[in-house]
């Protein structure tokens, strides 16, 4: 026995391979049973060999690599992709004769250095492998293209035995395929169950008595088509097919990325669960989720369809550079596409050429041109939704929005009346210019001119400078690595007052050097600079520090309110005026300095206080933009002063407010610039109006905030929207956004059919390209998805791969037939939903012998009904609805159910951003179903991760269904499920008959919809009175236990009684039957 | 009085053999097969010998020299320029730019790159000559200089990523962008458990001693990823139930939970009989699982029996729950357990500005412990087949970002040289690989890319990183994509 060729046959699945190494008599049994038996469901002995089954796989897994569709990587110019270069050569394989086969006597040689594949590439071919490819060849090598990239042929429907059985074409084909393996149909599954079953499938929630009752009296032959109709027309049908839909399309209530705060994409999560429920074509559905905006007279609805691709992960970590980003959205829309509706991964050809499929790097680039026209930002979010979004109000937001808007504009000409009166009166009040002891003024009015020295005016050092509109006339523009020199500007000494007066505007957000004097390098002093500390919140302190002789002498003095940095937006820096005067009494002591901002004195720290024995500033000039003296200061300056001595609270107050605010006062209020305009109405409305006009002021910035709020209330969702002028897209090398290639053009994969030649390249064109009945994927990737949510598995196992590396169907004529179908139905969802989970096969028992168990352990053959671990939000709204809990409104915001505490505080980011902290909802909130319940992305929800719900960064098309200790205590001890189990116990002891029999049965037929068997009642019972007893003990425990949950407990009904139910009732909710589909 | 053990007695040959789409819960089922455990009680020690449960049929490819992994991830970057990699020809260059001959037009983040000015900030920490190799160590790791001799350093790690996220994604997952097994996934899918009342992979987290609290975390970190959910790392918590749910409701004591075990235990059995479905066995099993951990996590997380002498060497904070400290300290304990792969994050690395105050402060709350973890496994003799990992995901600028002063600094993001250390299970004691140029910017000899530390750590394992792949969207996915190569110099 070689362990490798059990492998191989099992490779799909590795849990299997992880059993297989526990003990030696296992191995020897498994060994002997599968190698001797070979693959249950493709059995050896078929007559011919099957190219796309038997011989494509091997060729694609182990071949491709070096011979396959990466022409980069191809070796020896051979290559198995297609057929033209299988049989290019004539020697490689020649039909009908291996043994003049080079290709089999490679793959066959017993010299270890000349069989391929080669020992170093780390896979080899099994006996069996190697069998079946001189088998192949020896039988004529017939080729054929990869079944997937053919478009579906209408299969005849084939001939059965046991026509009875049949109820519609689907059961024709599984149970030809049935026959063919002599294997029987499971027979029907009893009512109950069926029932179950099919309203799990169909919405997610287990039938309620009332339901169940309905149909149980319903004796009609048509009784269970009638409840299938009625679960379709059901408005949780839409909820539970948007929860397989959600997943596909990585919805999510935060960015993902690094700090992932919140967005909103609600409105576009209830636009999924509306289309199924209206039953939109799945053609329809497809289009608006792609390109509904480019839809002629797009409707709202239309717009917000196309959040499918606003869906993917956001980032604006600091520092993060916005092209990588812009780059990974785009291949993200590329991946999710492709994967939901073509069953192709695209993502491979990211980096080079696909390796087993005919998909080239190219083609990778080219469908993503599609998507990289949309008006977006490589880093966006910090505020909630990035761009484009649209805002939805509803009727009385819109109305509230209006009044506000009004109100604020009434309040505005009422402020407008008072400010002119007041203007008038200002306008002979002349505010005297500060003049003494002035030693330098650069006004930069076009120059670099010292009006007080005329033969000393600043200069240009370095970079380049530019002029621009300050808040008073004209200032100096200093974005562009200006470096500027002021001879005998400034103090000359640390112990020479001086005051230092100007305008700013910063530019940049990092700290900066605003005027520097130094002697010599490094900045060791002495010497003294004013500069601008790192800006937190858009507020940057100002730091005056002052350097002695001694490179220990230093003062250091920071302000603690600081002045406001321009707002900056994508390279656009506005600008933002404030003044700023730094005095100085000439002590070396920090008391000795004072800030002023705008006129106003602010507070400071001192940082360092130690500047000891005076020292003279040295040969050296007073330097702006000087590297060596820090990161040079970026943005606008005006009317820089210099005074040679210290100036008081009363003067600071005219230079930085009265005299410039005069002579803007001069400016007729219709020449006056925004920023103008502004600047007096603040200085009127919080300094120089009377206390009923400071009113008007306090008044209009309540309105402004309440409109403020109503903008973040009204809900917004991301939606696609083109660009005027699209960007350029390039093949990007090895995957890199830096490594451009060459330049492309939206298109479709070379190995699918074509788009319509005078057809515009957009994602218009691609929508209706992938809903084109010609398309051999989309409808049988759809049928696919439909059919994997009612029997756990798709015909095609690997739903997201149909590729030459995915798992074949298991029976490709159902596949075709119910493809062909769907699309001749004009896409017929509920119709397909019906035809499912109408067929015979799906309503087998369930029920699964050794044998069967044996020859088709996934069940892939059918014979038998589908049973599986519910899904997670099923396991969770399961134990919400069978209790009484649940809350069943459809859509809205999401919802924050409980959670253990400080689950996302202790990973997130914090500060003022979103979704850091965990603010539990109350109420309804905790108990509605749970695909509303928040997504954060970073910090998955534990309940439903624990039983393998996504975390939603990346599309998922096929979940894992494990089995863990960590579920049982979800079950056992989560809040959520101790509550509903005392809900449970508490309906069962109102709505049920009094005795411990009837009780039993209620609560087991609430979450099993069946009656209990006797032997299942007496056990339960020897639970309750085991319970009973002790609680009636310890009234205590059972005060605790009743406590769990904000739902109020029932205080009519005794608590150990109670509490007993609860145990009882838990158990109930934890047995396999209740979180099964059976 | 335990009713599993008819069932466990009685597990046919066809429950054994059968599986689904869901695979069947191997640990469980590994209990199940190991006659031994049955035996077991749940607070007793794991069998010292125990095999793996779980775990490929064909790993570990060759003789592991290293059974499990604690790595103690500094998230945020710690400063490879003032903690290891001594540079003192800087102090002459101190405030001057960084020389273009140097950067060589290599990109620089958002943060900096509109910064006019790159200076040079030497380090303010002395270095000393420790060990017997005389490496060098800054002043603030004066208890990791005393282990010196046990470790190995590599000063030439680097990485492709300039940002937090990518790049923690990148030295935990292998690639940059989500969706990928975790490191600590591809191991506890290749290798199963070493035991069987915890889980195989556990994450510890604390929070940062700077006063900047940088860098969020992502599950990501530790997420399966495309392999099945069961093997994505587990949270233990400091606060609350250590692992979530852990604890029976208020009012609902040891011996009700097992009657309600039992009780369970007994419909499941009907359950299975009616549908023969193995998952329901597997489930029985799961509930036992779940049971034990009931026991074992609280025995894990009581500190009480530990001697004095242990939290001397941890140093103080190892006794308050949640610190690093206590993290290490509990890293030991799941390594005597037998926890296959113990992960530890320690926030608040990010030093962008008042580096010296904050570095400082972090490895305040670090060193004692990191050391003391190293000292106390070769202690208990578990060093020999337990491999230390430390470090971050990058390494820092030799660039002042901001304000440059002789006291004060911060330092950008640097992806391309950083130290990480190793110490333990295949690995090398007392060594130093790799150069860096005088900038600590570039690596002049012996780069190690992260994808072949990845390699190197699944060496010790007994894994050939290439061949621990999962087929996944048609392709066959491993830990380090497509690159990864071992490197032998570190190895012992």
């Amino acid at each position: 026995m070689q362990k490798p060729k059990i492998l191989d046959i099992l490779s799909a699945d590795d849990s299997f391979q992880t059993i297989v190494r526990f003990t030696m008599r296992t191995w020897l049994y498994l060994s002997a049973t599968l190698f001797l038996g070979a693959p249950a469901l493709f059995p050896a002995a078929a007559p011919t060999i099957d190219f796309d089954r038997q011989i494509r796989p091997i060729l694609s897994d182990n071949c491709f690599t070096c011979h396959g569709p990466d022409e980069k990587r191809r070796m020896a110019g051979l290559h198995f992709d297609t057929k033209e270069g299988a049989f290019g050569k004539p020697d490689v394989i020649v039909p009908g004769d291996s043994s003049k086969s080079k290709m089999y006597l490679k793959i066959s040689s017993t010299n270890e250095a000349m069989r391929m594949p080669p020992k170093a590439f780390g896979r080899t071919l099994t006996p069996v492998q190697i069998e079946t490819i001189k088998k192949w060849i020896d039988g004529g090598a017939k080729w054929e293209t990869h079944w997937a990239y053919t478009p579906p042929k209408r299969p005849e429907l084939p001939k059965v035995q046991d026509a009875k059985w049949v109820r519609n074409p689907i059961d024709q084909f599984v149970l030809a395929k049935l026959e063919k393996e002599g294997l029987h149909p499971t027979p029907e599954t009893d009512r109950i169950t069926l029932l179950r079953r099919v309203t799990f499938d169909l919405t997610g929630l287990p039938p309620t008595p009332a339901e169940e009752k309905a149909f149980l009296a319903d004796k009609s032959p048509q009784a269970y088509e009638k409840l299938v109709d009625r679960l379709l027309a059901s408005p949780h049908y839409g909820e539970r097919m948007a929860m397989q839909w959600l997943d596909f399309a990585r919805y999510s209530d935060t960015h993902g990325y690094h700090i992932d705060s919140a967005r909103e994409m609600w409105p576009w999560r209830d636009w999924v669960i509306s289309a199924f429920n209206k039953n939109m074509p799945y053609d329809e559905f497809t289009i608006e989720q792609i390109a509904g905006d480019l839809l002629p007279h797009a409707t709202q609805a239309q717009i917000i369809a196309t959040g499918f691709n606003r869906n993917h992960m956001i980032n604006f970590e600091g520092g993060a550079i916005p092209e990588e980003y812009q780059n990974e959205y785009i291949v993200d829309r590329i991946e999710a596409t492709s994967a939901t509706w073509l069953g192709v991964t695209l993502g491979c050809a990211r980096c080079h050429d696909h390796k087993y499929d005919p998909l080239r790097q190219k083609d990778f680039y080219s469908f993503g041109a599609f998507f990289n026209s949309v008006k977006e930002k490589g880093l966006d979010g910090y505020k909630g939704n990035a761009v484009p979004f649209l805002q939805l109000p509803n009727k009385e937001q819109a109305d509230m929005k209006a009044r506000l808007l009004e109100a604020i504009k009434e309040k505005d000409a009422e402020i407008g009346k008072a400010e002119t009166r007041w203007e008038d009166e200002q306008r002979a009040v002349e505010a005297k210019d500060i003049t003494a002891g002035l030693a330098a003024r650069y006004p930069f009015e076009d120059s670099l001119a010292n009006e007080t020295k005329s033969d000393a005016p600043a200069k240009l050092v370095g970079g380049k400078m530019g002029y621009t509109a300050g808040r008073i006339g004209r200032a100096l523009d200093l974005t562009n690595e200006g470096q500027l020199s002021f001879p005998g500007a400034g103090p000359s000494a640390t112990d020479k007052p001086f005051t230092a007066s100007m305008w700013v505007s910063v530019g940049g957000p990092s700290g900066m050097t605003l005027l520097a004097h130094y002697d010599k390098l490094p900045k060791d002093g002495p010497g003294y600079e004013i500069a601008v500390d790192y800006c937190n919140k858009g507020n940057c302190n100002i730091i005056v520090r002052m350097h002695g002789a001694d490179p220990a002498a230093l003062l250091e003095t920071k302000s603690v309110e600081g002045i406001e940095l321009g707002k900056s937006d994508e390279g656009q820096t506005p600008q933002h005026w404030d003044h700023v005067a730094v005095a100085y009494d000439g002590s070396g002591r920090a008391k000795g300095v004072q800030i002023y901002v705008n006129g106003r004195s602010v507070k400071t720290s001192v940082l360092q206080d130690r500047l000891g024995a005076p020292a003279s500033f040295g040969k050296g000039e007073l330097q702006i933009g000087n590297k060596d003296w820090g990161t040079p200061f970026k943005g606008q300056l005006a009317d820089l002063r210099f005074y040679d001595r210290r100036i008081y609270a009363g003067e600071a107050y005219n230079l930085g407010l009265l005299s410039p605010l005069a002579s803007v006062l001069k400016i007729p209020e219709t020449k006056r610039s925004e920023d103008q305009k502004e600047w007096v109405r603040a200085y009127f409305l919080q300094q120089a109006g009377n206390p009923a006009e400071q009113q008007l002021g306090v008044d209009a910035k309540q309105l402004q905030r309440g409109l403020d709020q109503l903008n973040r209330e009204i809900p917004s969702t991301m939606v696609m929207a083109e660009m005027d002028k699209p960007r350029d897209t390039f093949v990007l090398r090895r995957g890199d956004y830096q490594l451009k290639g060459d330049k492309v053009e939206p298109n479709t994969p070379a190995v699918l059919p074509p788009l319509p030649k005078d057809a515009p390249r957009n994602r218009l064109t691609l929508a209706r390209w992938i809903v084109d009945p010609g398309n051999p994927l989309t409808a049988r990737v759809a049928v696919n998805h439909f059919w994997q949510m009612a029997f756990g598995l798709g015909i095609v196992k690997t739903s997201e791969d149909f590729g030459s590396q995915g798992d074949p169907p298991s029976n490709q004529e159902l596949l075709d037939w119910l493809a062909t179908q769907f699309v001749s139905s004009h896409w017929d969802v509920k119709a397909l939903e019906k035809l499912i989970v109408t067929s015979a096969t799906y309503r087998q028992g369930s029920h699964v012998t050794p044998d069967m168990l044996e020859k088709d352990p996934e069940n892939r053959l059918l014979a038998r009904g589908p049973r599986f671990r519910l899904p997670a939000e099923m396991v969770r709204d399961n134990a919400l609805a069978v209790s009484g809990l649940i809350n069943d409104k459809i859509g809205g915001p999401s919802v924050l159910p409980y959670q253990p505490k400080g689950l996302w505080e202790e990973m997130a980011f914090g500060g003022d951003f979103s979704a850091q902290t965990y603010v539990q909802g109350h109420g309804d909130d905790l108990y509605r179903r749970s695909l509303y319940t928040f997504v954060k992305r970073t910090v998955p929800y534990p309940t439903l991760n624990t039983f393998d719900a996504p975390d939603r960064e990346k599309c998922t098309v096929r979940r894992s269904t494990t089995n863990t200790p960590l579920q049982a205590l979800v079950l056992m001890n989560d809040p959520t499920f101790v509550e509903a189990s005392r809900a449970l116990a508490q309906r069962d002891l109102i709505e049920a008959g009094p005795t411990t029999a009837e009780r039993i049965r209620y609560a087991f037929r609430l979450a099993t919809d069946r009656d209990p068997t006797p032997k299942e009642a007496a056990i339960l019972e020897g639970l309750y009175k085991k319970e009973m007893a002790h609680y009636d003990t310890d009234h205590g425990a059972a005060d605790k236990l009743l406590s769990v949950g904000e739902s109020k407990r029932n205080p009519k009904l005794n608590a150990a009684e109670l509490a007993a139910w609860t145990l009882v009732s838990s158990t109930i909710l934890n047995m396999d039957e209740t979180i099964t589909k059976n | 009085m335990n009713p599993f053990r008819d069932r466990e007695i009685n597990l046919t040959r066809r429950q054994l053999f059968g599986r689904t789409s869901q695979g069947i819960g191997v640990v469980a089922l590994a209990s199940l097969l190991n006659p031994k455990l049955l035996a077991d009680t749940p607070a007793a020690a794991p069998p010292k010998s125990a095999a793996a449960f779980g775990g490929l049929a064909d790993l570990p490819h060759f003789a592991p020299k290293a059974k499990r992994i604690i790595y103690l991830h500094q998230s945020g970057a710690p400063s490879q320029i003032d903690l290891f990699d001594y540079k003192p020809k800087l102090a002459a260059m101190a405030g001057s730019e960084l020389p273009d001959s140097v950067r060589q037009g290599q990109r620089i983040t958002g943060m900096t790159s509109g910064q006019n000015s790159l200076p040079v900030a030497p380090s303010i920490f002395k270095f000393n000559r420790v060990g017997e190799n005389g490496v060098w160590m800054s002043e603030l790791l004066p208890h990791t200089s005393k282990i010196v001799d046990d470790i190995t350093l590599i000063k030439t790690v680097n990485t492709d990523a300039i940002n937090h996220d990518p790049a923690i994604t990148f030295i935990q997952t292998g690639f940059m962008q989500p969706g990928r097994p975790s490191m600590g996934s591809w191991v506890t899918y290749g290798l199963g458990s070493e035991n069987q009342n915890l889980p195989a992979f556990v994450v510890l987290i604390s929070q940062a001693n700077a006063l900047n609290r940088d860098q969020p975390l992502f599950t990501r970190l530790w997420s399966s990823g495309f392999l099945p959910s069961k093997y994505q790392g587990v949270r233990f918590r400091a606060s609350g139930d250590p692992v979530l749910f852990l604890a029976n409701p208020e009012g609902v004591d040891g011996k009700t939970r097992r009657d309600m075990l039992d009780t369970l235990s007994e419909l499941n059995h009907i359950t299975e009989q009616t549908y023969g479905d193995p998952e329901v066995t597997t489930r029985i099993s799961q509930y036992e699982m779940a049971y034990r951990m009931q026991s074992s996590v609280p025995e894990l997380t009581d500190l009480s029996k530990e001697p004095a002498s242990t939290f001397e060497l941890y140093g103080p904070d190892s006794k308050k729950p949640g610190t690093y400290a206590a993290n290490c300290l509990m890293a030991r304990r799941l390594a005597e357990r037998g926890v296959r792969f113990i992960q530890l994050y320690h926030r608040g690395w990010d030093q962008h500005n008042d580096l010296p105050r904050d570095l400082a402060l972090q490895c305040g709350g670090t060193d004692q412990a990191s050391a003391a973890l190293v000292t106390d496994l070769k202690q208990r003799g578990l060093l020999d087949d337990t491999l230390v990992i430390w470090g971050g995901e990058f390494g820092r600028t030799v660039y002042c970002q901001g304000h440059l002063t002789k006291e004060n600094y911060g330092r950008d993001h640097h992806p391309r040289c950083f130290t990480m250390w190793f110490a333990g299970g295949g690995i090398k004691r007392g060594f130093s690989l790799g150069e860096t140029d005088d900038f600590s910017y570039n690596a002049v000899a012996d780069p190690v890319p992260i994808h072949d530390v990845q390699a190197t750590v699944l060496n010790c394992l007994g894994i050939d990183h290439s061949r621990l792949t999962y087929k996944f969207q048609g392709r066959h996915f491993r830990l380090t994509d497509v690159a990864g190569v071992v490197n032998k110099k570190i190895l012992a």
